[in-house]
């Protein structure tokens, strides 16, 4: 989500939004760059892309999701807009992640450089950054899967390295090219993900249902995870993250080679999570993606945070890909590629 | 276009040396193996121009013939990966003959096409004995190379169409099940066959079918003719040439519809509910075990280690039986082989999973779990199989006195094998087959620790298991209370290894689990 005041004349629907967004201070401090109305950032839309805004259908598939939350009356949303208005999240703002000086090396070369991050809770935290700049690395190290070399990874409080098991249970993991146990059906895997978590037989089976509705794979439940494209491998094995409402979600890559229609409502349900005071934290190449969904970015690149704030304070008036290109090094200029426009038959 | 496939052939050949250190060695190990392989078969052609005519063709014929058959088989069975596969080159735009042509020549810039040169001037040698001869020899030996090239392309090619799909992949189990089929008619010919009397018959049989058929026709021509049989010789050259003439027509074929036709997806068949997962309750052990157990039932490489366990025992009996060891005798190898063996199949389980096993580190998964869940399918399996296999053997060797000391032997052996399995995938796995491979594709990766410890966990198996052998060994031989012995110390003794190789793999599986998924995504 960005965090940039809405101007797009786009219909609301005050009833029905949620308005728990956060963290309202850096959005409140965002706001007031500009005279334009202040609302709750998950429903705001970027400037450019304003015309197309999609508030109308994203208000009305939030109610369909799980986590939908009851509905605000106006008055409500009108004092949750002030910076002190936290009395209406369900848990107060506290660091949920925390990184510290974490180091990774491969061989002679150094795949993450120190890094440091604090996460809030109901942030929607992105991390952008060029392929092989240590994104995958560092989530790896977050989530258990990847031993650092050094650094401390909290988990709201917990070291995921001395104490896994509880660090663990708060986790909800999304990691890149890792397979799946692709032999299950879609239905056993999120069974079998749900039961590792420790739920319970009936819990199990009526987040599934739920969570295919939400994601739109109830017809492929049946089917096995290997005959699953791409994008419905990624849909599941984003359902099964999530299964066990764990407080951080934890997603690399989330939407690569998933469709607009199903990347739209992925990000609804991570949205309306984040509204509930869940933390999302987000890796992704697409700039425009991450400016358009999360209120919190870190540039990563060769294995170290370039600059990480709220999405205002890092843009600072640009585009978020303008100054990811301006801090990671500029572009090349092409040319000498005028062969390409005289066509060869 | 056929110089630049060439070159192409010769940058991939190169490329391969600059890997890492030790695929040099495993492919400096492989080239000379092959090397030494076919310099053997030379010297063996050439000492064979010492022999008699009609003997050295019953040689010649038989496993001239085995050498294009296997051309033909290997690729069917193992799945080789396909380097200069035609649909690689179909968006260039390359005419179709042409294209085949070059594919065709470039295959002899390989390590086998080498090989086949050798042994196909070597048989020169071997039938230098009168003018025709000779000169079918001669023309003998190009068209033996084109004809095992051109076999292997084709197969290759049919293999790649046939198996491009995940679903064909798993039902290769079938081909397992045929290849069963076939060993047992071969082992009840070799139960049958009294090898001291009708030796020589049997091979004079299988050379006569060998040298109709186009994979021994090329090799007979040049016999016959060194025979006097001057007419049957060229009939012979006729159906080489002929084949190799469809062969020909048969890749050009497949290039043609390869280059037109991409590897297609299966939409896949529907299961309803959760299958296994409907049986225990909810425990991460018990959920484990039902993954498992699935896949044991779905996943092809488990089919393959399936369908091995009952054919080890009886392939072990063929030297026996040929010596003449009495069949009573015999009846005892089964069980313990097969025990051994069901123990040692999960003694890389976790490489199996490959990196799926991020799962079990993310959701903190005890590895005491992780390894119960491991070992429950080979106990659904094993324990009936052995019940019933000791039973037989029993009926077999004529005394059921003797079924305590297998049940003893077959369990602890089973048994103590799971628990020394669950501490070896924990803390040395190696690279496996990943999933959705050919089951009997070879892994990316070779080395001298896999062996070790393959042959290591057969080794301490045993030694563990060897006071239960013992006792076994001794009610074969004395009268008294040794078979039960050999259950009772069976069944403490596994029982006892059973449980400390949980604990003890559980918890390095807990301390090493990321070291376990480093280790898979290598793989």
């Amino acid at each position: 989500m960005d965090s940039s005041p809405d101007q797009a004349p786009a219909p609301r629907t005050p009833a029905k939004r949620t308005t728990a967004a956060k963290p309202a201070a850096s959005r409140a401090a965002t706001d007031a760059a500009t005279p334009a109305r202040k609302v709750p950032a998950r429903s705001t839309t970027d400037r450019s892309t304003a015309p197309r805004s999609t508030a109308p259908r994203s208000t009305t598939a939030r109610t369909q999701t799980p986590r939908t939350q009851t509905p605000r009356t106006p008055t409500a949303r009108s004092t949750s807009d002030r910076p002190a208005s936290t009395r209406t999240r369900p848990k107060p703002v506290e660091t949920v992640l925390s990184l510290e000086g974490l180091v990774k090396r491969f061989g002679d070369t150094i795949a993450v450089a120190g890094i440091d991050l604090a996460v809030e809770s109901g942030s929607f935290y992105g991390i952008v950054g060029p392929n092989g700049a240590g994104k995958t690395t560092t989530l790896s190290m977050v989530t258990g899967l990847l031993r650092p070399d050094a650094g401390r990874v909290l988990v709201h409080g917990v070291d995921v390295w001395h104490d896994p098991v509880a660090a663990k249970r708060n986790m909800g993991v999304l990691p890149d090219r890792l397979r799946l146990f692709d032999r299950l059906t879609g239905a056993q895997l999120l069974f079998y993900s749900g039961t590792l978590r420790g739920l319970n037989e009936e819990t199990v089976r009526t987040r599934t249902s739920d969570l295919a509705g939400a994601f739109g794979f109830e017809d492929a439940l049946g089917r096995l995870v290997a005959d699953y494209s791409a994008g419905m491998t990624k849909k599941i094995a984003l359902a099964a993250a999530m299964i066990h409402s764990p407080r951080v979600l934890i997603l690399d890559e989330p939407f690569e080679s998933v469709d607009p229609v199903s990347a739209a409502n992925v990000t609804q349900i991570l949205r309306s999570y984040v509204d509930a005071g869940g933390t999302v934290v987000v890796s992704s190449h697409s700039m425009d993606l991450i400016q358009r969904i999360c209120d919190h970015v870190a540039v990563v690149v060769h294995g170290a945070i370039l600059d990480s704030g709220t999405m205002a304070s890092v843009r600072k008036g640009k585009t978020l890909e303008d100054r990811f290109v301006e801090l990671a090094g500029g572009r090349t200029s092409v040319e000498g590629m005028s062969w390409l426009n005289s066509f060869s038959d | 276009m056929v110089e630049q496939l060439l070159r192409l052939k010769l940058r991939l050949l190169g490329n391969a040396f600059r890997r890492s250190p030790w695929r040099i060695v495993a492919l400096v190990i492989g080239l000379g193996s092959a090397l030494g392989m076919a310099l053997v078969v030379v010297a063996g052609l050439i000492g064979l121009r010492f022999e008699s005519a009609s003997a050295a063709s019953r040689g010649v014929e038989v496993f001239g013939a085995l050498l294009v058959l296997g051309f033909v088989l290997v690729p069917l069975v193992f799945g080789v990966d396909d380097v200069l596969d035609p649909r690689r080159f179909s968006l260039y735009g390359i005419p179709t003959s042409s294209l085949a042509t070059a594919l065709a020549v470039s295959a002899l810039l390989s390590i086998p096409a080498v090989a086949m040169t050798l042994i196909g001037l070597a048989q020169i040698v071997t039938w230098a004995r009168n003018p025709l001869a000779l000169v079918l020899a001669i023309i003998g030996a190009p068209v033996i190379v084109a004809t095992c090239l051109l076999c292997s392309r084709v197969s290759i090619s049919v293999a790649g169409a046939a198996l491009s799909s995940r679903r064909s992949r798993d039902s290769a189990g079938l081909l397992g099940f045929a290849a069963l089929a076939g060993f047992v008619i071969v082992f009840v010919l070799i139960y049958r066959t009294n090898w001291l009397q009708d030796g020589a018959n049997v091979l004079a049989t299988t050379a006569n079918v060998a040298s109709w058929s186009p994979f021994g026709a090329v090799w007979a021509a040049p016999a016959d003719a060194a025979q006097g049989h001057f007419g049957l010789a060229l009939l012979r050259e006729l159906i080489a040439l002929v084949f190799l003439g469809l062969l020909w027509l048969a890749w050009r074929t497949l290039v043609k519809v390869m280059l037109v036709t991409q590897p297609r997806s299966s939409e896949g068949r529907s299961y309803r509910g959760l299958g296994l997962f409907r049986i225990a309750r909810v425990s991460p052990g018990a959920v484990i075990a039902e993954r498992s157990l699935t896949y044991w039932i779905r996943d092809a490489r488990y089919h393959a280690s399936l369908i091995v366990i009952p054919v080890i025992p009886f392939l072990l009996m063929v030297p026996f039986l040929i010596i003449g060891v009495p069949t009573p005798v015999l009846a005892l190898i089964p069980v313990p082989v097969m025990a051994l063996f069901l123990g040692w199949l999960v003694h890389n389980d976790t490489a199996y999973d490959n990196t799926a096993i991020w799962l079990h580190l993310a959701s903190g998964t005890t590895g005491r779990a992780d390894r119960v869940g491991r070992v429950v399918p080979p106990l659904v399996v094993g324990v009936p199989l052995l019940l019933l296999a000791a039973i037989l053997s029993a009926a077999v060797y004529g005394s059921f006195g003797i079924l305590p000391a297998l049940l003893g032997v077959g369990l602890g052996l089973l048994f103590t094998g799971l628990g020394l399995s669950s501490v070896g995938s924990a803390r040395f796995p190696y690279p496996a087959v990943r999933p959705g491979d050919s089951p009997f594709a070879a892994p990316q990766s070779v080395g001298t620790a896999s062996s070790l410890i393959q042959s290591l966990s057969f080794v301490v198996t045993i030694i563990l298991s060897s006071p239960t052998l013992l006792f076994a060994g001794l009610a074969l031989f004395l009268p008294g209370p040794w078979a039960w012995l050999s259950l009772l110390s069976g069944l403490v003794l596994g029982v006892l290894f059973l449980w400390l190789g949980i604990q003890w793999g559980g918890r390095i599986f807990d301390r090493r689990s990321p070291e376990i998924l480093s280790a898979s995504v290598r793989n």
